[in-house]
């Protein structure tokens, strides 16, 4: 027993009441027994005896907890508690640790101060269990207990409520791992085993089952309970339902997930616009200063021809920018059910020119997910350019063969585009192949918008894409949505 | 102006329309007496590599202005090669970046390296374009 080994003394302090542990030692100040009417001749200084003589049972079996919290895992706690006088009335205390006062005190000591109450409460206590019922049911915290030496549980009526099971259910630990979600069954587990073993206490957030088999997210608090002999023979501790707030949480890590990604598009957009408005603007430049340098008419006129070209790539970056631009203002609540096949059939449509001149054959299988929510222009955008793409970047020695399917993966929706084209080198280009005006290939066609375009309606609408590809085999882009 | 002529310069830029009033510029000015042209890095890398194996000192350009955006090989890459060829060539070869980015990332790396002379940006006016050619005569 941990007390045996302490050396227990009394410190000579008149007026405040107080344990100082330290070291296995435990002293009592004078002011504590002065305050109750003892003389020191009359107590034992040890914490047996102050449990089976002095404390008042109630308060027992939480107060050996605070202690041996406190004692082992440095657990600070403020606690309401009756102790016996000398003329056997009992006087309330509030009961604090360190942490609670402005002690200076030796460092490894650890304080145990008993403030006398103020004020008589008895009146409610009788209200007290009203209390505990409205305050449990007003914040969904039900609590519980962990017997080891019976081999029970025991929930309250709140808990019950919470975890939708009838009044009359007698919980079992055996199957305890049914009350929670299977991908927390472990960490639950693992928290028990520690806290039953090593009396480490737990503050986790989790999600549970309910026995309708709803999954909520709750937060479950648990601490050792210790008998006289200071071992651990339960687990105490409560389940508060905190679905919806962690919802609003996650929600809200959610959102701020989205905005910050419209806030690097945005900047990457003003980048853009910036970097591709200068080249232009750079040329006319250069041109009008040409313009005044030459002397003959004719120069003069040929370099106007110059001119020309510049406000015609001008206008061209503009109109990339536009598209850019409409892609960044559209929002989620312009989506409706669209289907894959209709929309491969209008950009068939739209390039049966070019699909038949290349001899492109394209396989598909919307079979797992038909329809989707989204935006149609997006959606014929989206495969209008994954198309193009794979035919514009064909193998030299065989004809286009494009592949398509649609899938389902957990929570998840995909679009996979494979081809047999020429492929790309990621590891050179990886990082740039989304990029605006990049292009990697001697391809006359090659404009370097549509990429970037796909990838912004994509995001825009909270998907991502993703590619691999294998020089001189071929491209794979997946679009989760 | 009798001054000494630049014997070969070397442009590495996509961007056709300003490779055209450049070539403009030198000519009406008479800059230089031959001009290289190429639209990507990886063209004139392979240029260059090929020199090598046949080091004729009238194909080695005295003056190289190379773009950072290009496809295929883009000017850092291009920096990456020629740093470790240029000293090969036997004659000094004076490189400077041409681009429009304004980005000081790109302006310090760019001035950072050795093999780089100067960081311009685009656009490059006439009088800065002389003035380069004549110090490199």
């Amino acid at each position: 027993m941990v007390q045996n080994k302490v050396l227990n003394s009394i410190i000579d302090d008149q007026d405040i009441g107080y344990w100082e542990l330290y070291n296995n030692n435990s002293r009592w100040s004078s002011g504590l027994l002065k305050q109750l009417g003892y003389h020191k001749d009359e107590v034992e200084i040890n914490l047996e005896f102050f449990l089976n003589n002095l404390i008042h049972p109630d308060n027992r079996d939480d107060f050996r907890d605070n202690f041996f919290g406190l004692v082992r895992h440095y657990l600070d706690f403020t606690h309401l508690l009756s102790i016996k006088c000398k003329d056997g009335s009992y006087k309330e205390f509030v009961c604090l640790t360190n942490d609670n006062l402005p002690l200076n005190a030796r460092e490894e000591a650890k304080f145990i101060i008993f403030n006398k109450k103020k004020y008589k409460s008895s009146r409610k206590v009788k209200k007290d269990n009203f209390y505990y019922r409205e305050s449990a049911e007003m914040t969904s915290t039900g609590s519980w207990y962990v017997d080891f030496i019976k081999q029970k549980s025991y929930w309250d009526y709140q808990t019950k409520k919470i975890l939708e099971y009838p009044d009359d259910y007698i919980p079992s630990l055996k199957i305890g791992s049914q009350y929670f979600a299977e991908e927390y069954c472990e960490i639950a587990a693992n928290c028990f085993l520690k806290c039953s073993v090593s009396g480490i206490p737990f503050d986790i957030e989790l999600k549970m089952l309910s026995a309708k088999g709803r999954q909520f997210w709750a937060r479950t608090v648990g601490r050792p309970v210790y008998n006289d002999t200071s071992e651990i023979i339960g687990i105490r501790g409560v389940f508060q339902d905190i679905d919806d707030k962690k919802t609003k949480v996650i929600k809200l890590q959610k959102t701020s997930k989205i905005i910050a990604s419209q806030n690097s598009r945005l900047f990457n957009f003003a980048h853009i616009v910036s970097h591709n408005l200068r080249s232009h603007t750079s040329n006319l430049s250069l041109v009008t200063q040409l313009i005044e340098d030459v002397d003959s008419i004719e120069e003069k006129i040929e370099l106007l021809g110059s001119v020309k070209d510049i406000s015609e790539s001008l206008n061209a970056t503009i109109e990339h920018l536009n598209e850019v631009v409409t892609i960044q203002t559209q929002t989620n609540e312009n989506r409706i059910e669209v289907c894959f096949t209709n929309t491969l059939k209008i950009v068939k449509n739209s390039i049966g020119r070019i699909i038949r001149e290349s001899n492109t054959i394209i396989n598909t299988d919307f079979s797992q997910l038909e329809c989707i929510p989204y935006i149609p222009a997006y959606l014929e955008s989206i495969m209008l350019n994954l198309i193009t793409n794979g035919i514009k970047y064909k193998h030299a020695d065989r004809n286009p063969l494009i592949t398509i399917k649609t899938y389902i993966e957990g929570d998840n929706k995909f679009f996979e585009i494979s081809d047999n084209g020429v492929g790309i080198d990621l590891d050179k280009f990886g990082d740039k192949l989304f990029g605006m005006y990049k292009t990697f290939h001697y391809n006359k066609d090659a404009v370097g918008i549509g990429l970037f375009i796909t990838k912004n309606q994509v995001e825009s609408l909270n998907g991502q894409i993703f590619v691999e590809s294998e020089v001189g085999k071929g491209t794979t882009f997946k679009i989760q949505f | 102006m009798n001054l000494p002529i630049v014997e070969l310069a070397c442009i590495i830029d996509d961007d056709n329309v300003y490779v055209n009033l450049v070539k403009k510029i030198i000519e009406t000015k008479k800059l230089c007496n031959n001009l290289l042209i190429f639209n990507d890095g990886k063209q004139s890398i392979d240029y260059f590599e090929a020199l090598l194996q046949n080091l004729e000192p009238e194909n080695i350009p005295e003056i190289i202005f190379l773009d950072l955006n290009m496809p295929v090989m883009d000017g850092w890459e291009f920096l990456d090669h020629f740093t470790k060829i240029k000293n090969n060539f036997g004659k000094i070869i004076t490189l400077y970046v041409v681009s429009s980015s304004i980005n000081p990332i790109d302006i310090d790396r760019a001035k950072a390296l050795s093999s780089v002379k100067d960081y311009l940006i685009k656009p490059v006016n006439i009088l800065e374009l002389e003035k380069i050619f004549t110090k490199s005569a």
